[in-house]
């Protein structure tokens, strides 16, 4: 994800100074504003193009059903169905964007979207579709909605959350109790003391450095609520940044958590070095894949503090010359039947509200898999988009920069935070 | 290293004792084991089967069931020889304007005299200073301003010449002593005569050295076709294979496998070349 977001956040820089001229690049080039909100309300017909990132092969037959149903609904309109690879999506689609080639329904992370939103060429739908609010989550239309920018840019598609996942069997071998994981930072504190001392510190619970989210995941606002200020700042961000560094000082983390080259958690829980780690609803699904023998043993618990949402929407373009089909096809796509179906493949989670009542997400098939599709699904309801879609590459590396100088003990919390907070105010000034 | 350092019956600079051999061999291995091991982990990873771990604390580099089902799985989900295919052309086509393109510009700033030789020069030294991520947009704007988006033309046209191998070929024009072209110009060689029979038989291990990099260059290369190819059926080897690496799915062993495969054709080249390859690479330290 960090290699996509370092592109983006290039070509984003690319996009804002070639201008108000891109619009001209394509044979559709309209000016800002330009297509009619009016003319959503008619009929829908005509040719679409609908992109989706890295769905195939795996999903093809869904997505084509998706398609067909919406063709068969729609005698008039055909639809084409471009899917993107995972790696590089953010460039291509600014260099879509940025050459007026944006298909007309696009499949955008709320943080993809924010350079285009600020460009003019995303359709408000709310504005095409007032009931959206209705319809939809709360959490998946706000993360469609800009500081600063009037309307929402993108229809909530499918959602997700993080589930802790421990490993049952270093657990029990070190003396903890997997039935009973921690629940609060103290206890995991608690443990992860037990199971160093148990295992001579060769196996760690927690491997995992604090970022902007972990704060926002305690309590901390990141932001001001105009959006224009980081307010992290905080003596209780301070007060955790000390959790951090006495249970540093005392060897509860891998030595090497600070640095720019740590592997991260997931990679250590994999290779048994780590007992806990976090993940999306779908996590040990994956792991059976890579590790078959370590997938049974997992074991997954609520998160902590307020879980992460993570929201994936489709956006339409404003130079679509099919507005109407544009928007009702963005609609089908994310329908509650349609994502219900696609929930049903893999662990991920309707963003409609009419999908809440589903049995499907509340009962658990009683494998360690459906346990964690349970458990995330319940978490969806108080989870939060933790960090704000302006945070760039940029100033999260600053953040952690400051905060390994914290957790390391070289400068006290507070500074270190009055330090990023500053910095980061000033790159999203700049 | 000590005593046994220089052998007292070797005599010549180059004598080494068995102690200091031993030595170099070993560090040679330690050398060789670094570099190859990352790939080596890959080669056993594509070779594992569904009920092997990948990540563990102990790597295992030997696969306890081998399969090569990954192999056949990476074919039945991708048309990896289409993608293969269109790798080449576009390999094909960079190597071609390389190999002509930077010979004759090479050629002309190493041995030509004209108005503005100096300042072309700077101006090519100059795009080397610019990352190509930040030209991405704008070149592809241009590619789609000539109609050739979606093209294998367009993904080749931009690498066709590389201003680094211009410069390359301009230094190993320049160390074919001056004198043997003014004797070819007494004797009433045209330009094209002196490129043709003086110049090119001197550099062709230089010319190997950029068929080399530019083949590997135009084969790796991702995100420039990412971005100027739209229909799938276009798409060269390293973006297809993007298809392994899903956005719920993404089987390491499939993705090793790809990586294997599209690791061979490199092997190939590199092994035909590699002759003139080694030479080239020295030849700038035998000028004098």
């Amino acid at each position: 994800m960090r290699r996509f977001r370092a592109g983006a956040a290039l070509a984003a820089a690319v996009l804002a100074a070639a201008g108000c001229g891109l619009g001209d690049a394509g044979p559709q080039g309209t000016a800002q504003g330009g297509a009619p909100s009016a003319a959503v309300t008619g009929e829908v017909k005509g040719k679409v193009t609908l992109q989706t990132w890295a769905l195939k092969p795996k999903f093809t037959d869904y997505v084509q059903g998706v398609i067909d149903a919406f063709q068969k609904r729609y005698p008039g309109v055909t639809v084409e169905w471009l899917d993107q690879p995972g790696d590089g999506y953010s460039d291509k689609v600014l260099s879509q964007a940025a050459s007026g080639t944006l298909p007309d329904v696009t499949n955008l992370p709320p943080d993809f979207a924010l350079p285009l939103v600020k460009q003019g060429m995303l359709l408000d739908v709310a504005q095409a579709d007032p009931k959206i609010s209705d319809e939809y989550v709360a959490g998946g239309v706000e993360a469609y909605t800009y500081a600063g920018q009037q309307g929402v840019y993108g229809y909530p598609w499918y959602l997700n959350t993080d589930v802790n996942y421990w490993n049952s069997e270093l657990m029990a071998k070190y003396g903890l109790d997997v039935k009973k994981p921690p629940t609060t930072f103290d206890e995991l504190v608690a443990q992860a003391r037990i199971m160093k001392e148990k295992s001579g510190g060769k196996v760690y619970l927690m491997s995992r450095r604090p970022e902007l989210g972990d704060l926002a995941e305690a309590g901390v606002e990141l932001m001001s609520a105009d959006g224009k200020r980081f307010t992290f700042n905080t003596p209780e961000a301070a007060a955790l940044l000390d959790k951090y560094r006495d249970a540093y000082k005392e060897g509860l983390l891998p030595r090497d958590v600070l640095t720019d080259t740590y592997a991260g958690n997931a990679k250590l829980f994999d290779e048994g070095t780590a007992a806990w780690t976090t993940g999306g609803g779908n996590y040990i699904t994956s792991l059976a894949v890579d590790n078959p023998s370590l997938a049974p043993k997992v074991v997954p618990s609520p998160d902590m503090g307020v879980p992460p949402l993570y929201v994936q929407g489709l956006s339409v373009s404003k130079q679509t010359k099919n507005p109407a089909a544009a928007v009702a096809l963005a609609r089908w796509v994310t329908s509650p039947e349609n994502q219900a179906a696609f929930a049903h493949l893999v662990s991920i989670f309707p963003s409609t509200k009419a999908s809440a009542g589903d049995p499907f997400f509340s009962r658990s098939d009683g494998t360690n898999a459906g346990d964690a599709k349970v458990i995330a699904f319940a978490s969806l309801a108080k989870a939060k988009m933790l960090q704000p879609v302006v945070v760039t590459d940029a100033m999260s590396k600053f953040v952690r920069q400051q905060f390994a100088l914290a957790i390391s003990g070289e400068v006290p919390s507070k500074q270190a935070l009055d330090t990023a907070a500053a910095k980061c105010d000033e790159l999203l000034a700049g | 290293m000590g005593t046994h350092a220089r052998s007292p019956r070797g005599g010549g600079l180059n004598a080494t004792g068995p102690g200091e051999k031993a030595l170099r061999y070993v560090l040679l291995a330690l050398m060789l084991a670094l570099t190859v091991s990352p790939f080596l982990w890959q080669l056993s990873t594509s070779l594992k089967s569904l009920d092997e771990d990948i990540y563990s604390g102990t790597p295992s580099f030997l696969p306890e069931h081998p399969t090569l089902g990954n192999y056949a799985q990476v074919a039945e989900t991708i048309p990896v020889w289409s993608y293969a295919l269109n790798s080449l052309v576009v390999a094909a086509v960079v190597i071609a304007g390389n190999a002509v393109g930077a010979t004759l510009a090479g050629y002309a700033l190493a041995k030509l005299r004209f108005r503005g030789a100096k300042l072309l020069l700077g101006l090519f030294l100059a795009t080397l200073v610019l990352p190509g991520e930040v030209t991405i947009v704008s070149q592809y704007v241009t590619i789609r301003g000539l109609g050739l988006a979606d093209t294998l033309l367009g993904v080749a046209l931009p690498g066709a010449i590389g201003m680094l191998n211009v410069l390359l070929m301009r230094t190993a024009f320049m160390a074919i002593p001056a004198e043997m072209d003014e004797a070819a110009v007494i004797d009433g060689a045209t330009a094209w005569q002196r490129l043709l029979r003086i110049g090119l038989p001197n550099v062709r291990g230089m010319l190997s050295v950029i068929t080399i990099f530019a083949f590997i260059g135009a084969w790796d290369d991702f995100l420039w076709p990412l971005i100027v190819l739209s229909d799938p059926e276009n798409y060269t080897l390293t973006v297809g294979l993007q298809y392994l690496n899903g956005t719920f799915t993404a089987n390491p062993r499939l993705i090793a496998a790809g990586t294997m495969i599209s690791f061979v054709p490199i092997v190939i080249v590199f092994a035909a070349l590699q002759r003139f390859f080694f030479r080239g690479v020295e030849e700038g330290a035998i000028k004098g």
